[in-house]
């Protein structure tokens, strides 16, 4: 019986938190007049050609484009980065519970409150509206190099040491032997740091100048000043963007959900 | 011969060292670059007058006594800026009971954990979208449900009206953050060692007092943690509100975020915004330190 | 990790297999995107109707724009051949009679499509 009782309250729970995801996607394939009272809950007529003049109002793979390559850069950076910075702190030097308190502290400075010396400090290096300069923030991130950090404590001591004895220098025994025992770790730190890049909204806003360097997020922002008919047509556009993060996400889910709940994030 | 070794040490310590320097170097020159440098020269701006094309002049607490006296729509954001951190601990109980619930053998819970995730992926933008669509008077859900069900008679302007615009973009961040603070609560439950339960099941101890004794005292870390992470949530919430309401009418759901970017950004008054963005920052170290002591004094396992 | 493992990996076939879809399209598009619109014309009683004017007309942010007239051949058959966009409104007039504006949505611009359903002049008085 309370196997039942729990049931129910997740099916509960599952359709509020499905339902906004079903209504944007019934909206945007309907006929109707949207803006009618009232809304139908099934979509009239369903038909995709709201999609099609979504693709030929907007440029959408310009936008689409640019995000992919702002996020590659990022991913890949916080790879490098932050699998070295975590592998780092796993080895014992002078001043070690230093850094760690600094990186920690450094959790507490969200990005908005850095905004505007930052866009200072990428206009002065020349990066405003650029690729580099969209992803050099995110390159690198305190929690993900705790998550490596956790995940690297965990490798057995005897096989550092065998690695040792047998002459690895420390880049190698990063390759060798950590990386391939931290699977869940790279795969949660490549879906945040993904996820963190493709949704950057406010500084691409701030970072961009020419339309054409635009991010995913700023394309959508800016399709709401177009004029708004009775179509869904918005609604399709916010499907379109939707569907290669969510794509990606569900590919990467069950690493993702394995590397965060297995302690991996305590501190 | 007896040196050989500990020449040995030194240099393979020596060596270690700077392959240390090497790793952390590019991660802390971001870090510093984007994170520590900026905080510093927003402090120093925020007692300077300076406009982009004149050099900067020194006016003390010009900027600040301007904000605390002179200024509104600072009170204002201030104030909706508290209600917004006020409601995340609320969220945090909501994740904690889902998390409680998908925390089992249940058939199927990785996928109920999956659904309730999916929100939090989502761009920012596309999530205001979706609910500005919500709370529609004509085409949104909401409305349409509360009319339904019979609960008002007429549509409700949630996004226009002065008391309802702020609650209703708590809602819609509760809902993109629910799935992100299941996920930490849930690990941190997983991480509770069940021979405890079993030894509080055995000395009869009733299901409520297990949950305040030993759940709730054990998830401290994983608490402090979601505190931390809703408090920053404020400032993240920017994305939500520029595109949902751009600050409300009126001003009903500016933010101290919004408003910093509109002072910087909009009428460029980068020194101003810079004060700003000091006093949300103090604001933050403060609320910060007080869940600190509310867990325990020990934000955990930090080390 | 070996090659057969990433090979097989869902992060490789998920984006070889939207690869090949995108390239399928476009060789489709490529292939049916000439820009040919074809239909007939038919008067109340279904007989085709020769010698009306078919206009056709493209949606211009707020307006329907005149783009193309033709006539219709004695079997009421009608054809365009450069239409370039994918949203058009066709009109038929035969002396008084007007049909309803009929709505074709193409898939892509310039999709070569023959209209399934004639246009229907209503009787003239």
């Amino acid at each position: 019986m309370r196997h039942k009782l729990r049931h129910a309250a997740l099916v509960a729970i599952s359709v509020i938190m499905l339902a906004p995801f079903y209504w944007v996607l019934k909206t945007a394939v309907t006929s109707e007049n949207i803006y009618e009272y009232p809304p139908h809950l099934l979509p009239v007529r369903p038909q995709l050609f709201n999609f099609v003049d979504v693709w030929y109002l907007i440029p959408f793979p310009r936008y689409l484009f640019n995000s992919v390559i702002v996020s590659l850069i990022a991913v890949a950076g916080n790879l490098v980065l932050n699998a070295m910075a975590g592998y780092a702190l796993t080895l014992p030097f002078i001043g070690r519970r230093s850094v760690i308190i600094l990186l920690l502290s450094c959790t507490l400075i969200p990005f908005q409150a850095t905004i505007i010396p930052a866009y200072l400090i990428t206009a002065h290096f020349g990066l405003l509206d650029s690729y580099l300069g969209l992803a050099l923030p995110l390159l690198s991130t305190i929690v993900c190099i705790f998550i490596f950090k956790a995940s690297f404590d965990a490798v057995p001591r005897s096989l550092i040491d065998a690695a040792r004895i047998d002459g690895l220098g420390e880049l190698r025994i990063l390759l060798r032997v950590m990386l391939p025992l931290s699977t869940p770790a790279i795969a949660t730190n490549v879906v945040l740091s993904f996820i963190w890049s493709w949704n950057n909204f406010l500084w691409p806003l701030i970072i961009t100048r020419s339309p054409d360097m635009q991010t995913l997020p700023l394309g959508l922002a800016r399709f709401l000043s177009y004029m708004e008919d009775t179509t869904g047509a918005l609604y399709a556009f916010v499907v379109m963007v939707l569907a290669p993060g969510l794509l990606v996400f569900l590919m990467a889910q069950s690493a993702f959900m394995r590397g965060l709940t297995t302690g991996a994030t305590k501190g | 011969m007896r040196s050989r070794p500990r020449a040995r040490t030194r240099l393979r310590s020596r060596r270690r060292a700077a392959v240390v320097a090497c790793f952390l170097a590019p991660s802390l020159l971001i870090f510093i670059v984007y994170r520590i440098l900026p905080l510093i020269w927003n402090v120093v701006l925020s007692f300077q007058a300076w406009s982009p094309l004149r050099p900067a002049t020194w006016v003390g607490w010009d900027n600040y006594d301007e904000m605390l006296n002179d200024d509104d729509v600072f009170w204002q954001a201030l104030w909706n800026t508290v209600i917004f951190l006020a409601s995340q601990p609320i969220a945090i109980a909501l994740a904690l009971g889902v998390a409680m619930l998908v925390n089992s053998d249940l058939k199927g819970a990785s996928v109920y954990r999956t659904i309730v995730f999916l929100s939090y992926p989502l761009m920012t933008v596309a999530v205001a979208i979706i609910w500005h669509w919500m709370y529609n008077e004509r085409g949104g859900l909401i409305n349409y449900a509360l009319r339904q069900l019979g609960v008002v008679g007429h549509p409700i302007a949630f996004l226009d009206s002065f008391a309802w615009a702020l609650p209703s973009t708590i809602v819609a961040n509760t809902w993109q953050v629910l799935g992100f603070f299941m996920i930490v609560l849930l690990s941190g439950l997983q991480n509770i060692p069940p021979h405890l339960y079993e030894a509080a099941r055995v000395d009869g101890a009733p299901a409520r007092a297990r949950f305040f004794r030993i759940t709730l005292p054990m998830l401290r870390p994983a608490l402090f943690l979601c505190l931390v992470i809703g408090m920053l949530n404020s400032f993240s919430a920017f994305d939500l509100i520029y595109v949902m309401t751009n600050g409300g009418p009126g001003h009903a759901t500016e933010l101290l975020i919004t408003y910093i970017y509109k002072q910087g950004f909009g009428s460029t008054r980068f020194d101003y915004a810079a004060a700003l963005t000091v006093a949300q920052f103090a604001m933050l170290l403060v609320l910060t330190w007080i869940a600190h002591r509310a867990v325990g004094g020990n934000a955990g396992a930090i080390e | 990790m070996t090659w057969g493992r990433i090979l097989i990996s869902r992060f490789f076939i998920v984006p070889i297999v939207l690869l090949v879809a995108i390239a399928g399209w476009n060789v489709y598009v490529e292939l049916h995107a000439h820009g040919l619109l074809q239909g007939r014309v038919v008067d109340a009683a279904g007989h085709p109707v020769p010698n009306a004017t078919v206009i056709l007309s493209v949606h211009d942010f707020v307006t329907q724009v005149e783009k193309a007239r033709t006539r219709t051949d004695r079997a009421g058959r009608f054809r365009f051949d450069d239409n370039n966009s994918h949203l058009i409104q066709l009109e038929a007039q035969s002396g008084t009679a007007s049909s309803p504006r009929v709505t074709v949505r193409l898939w892509f611009r310039g999709q070569d499509r023959t209209i399934a359903e004639p246009l229907r002049l209503p009787p003239s008085a």
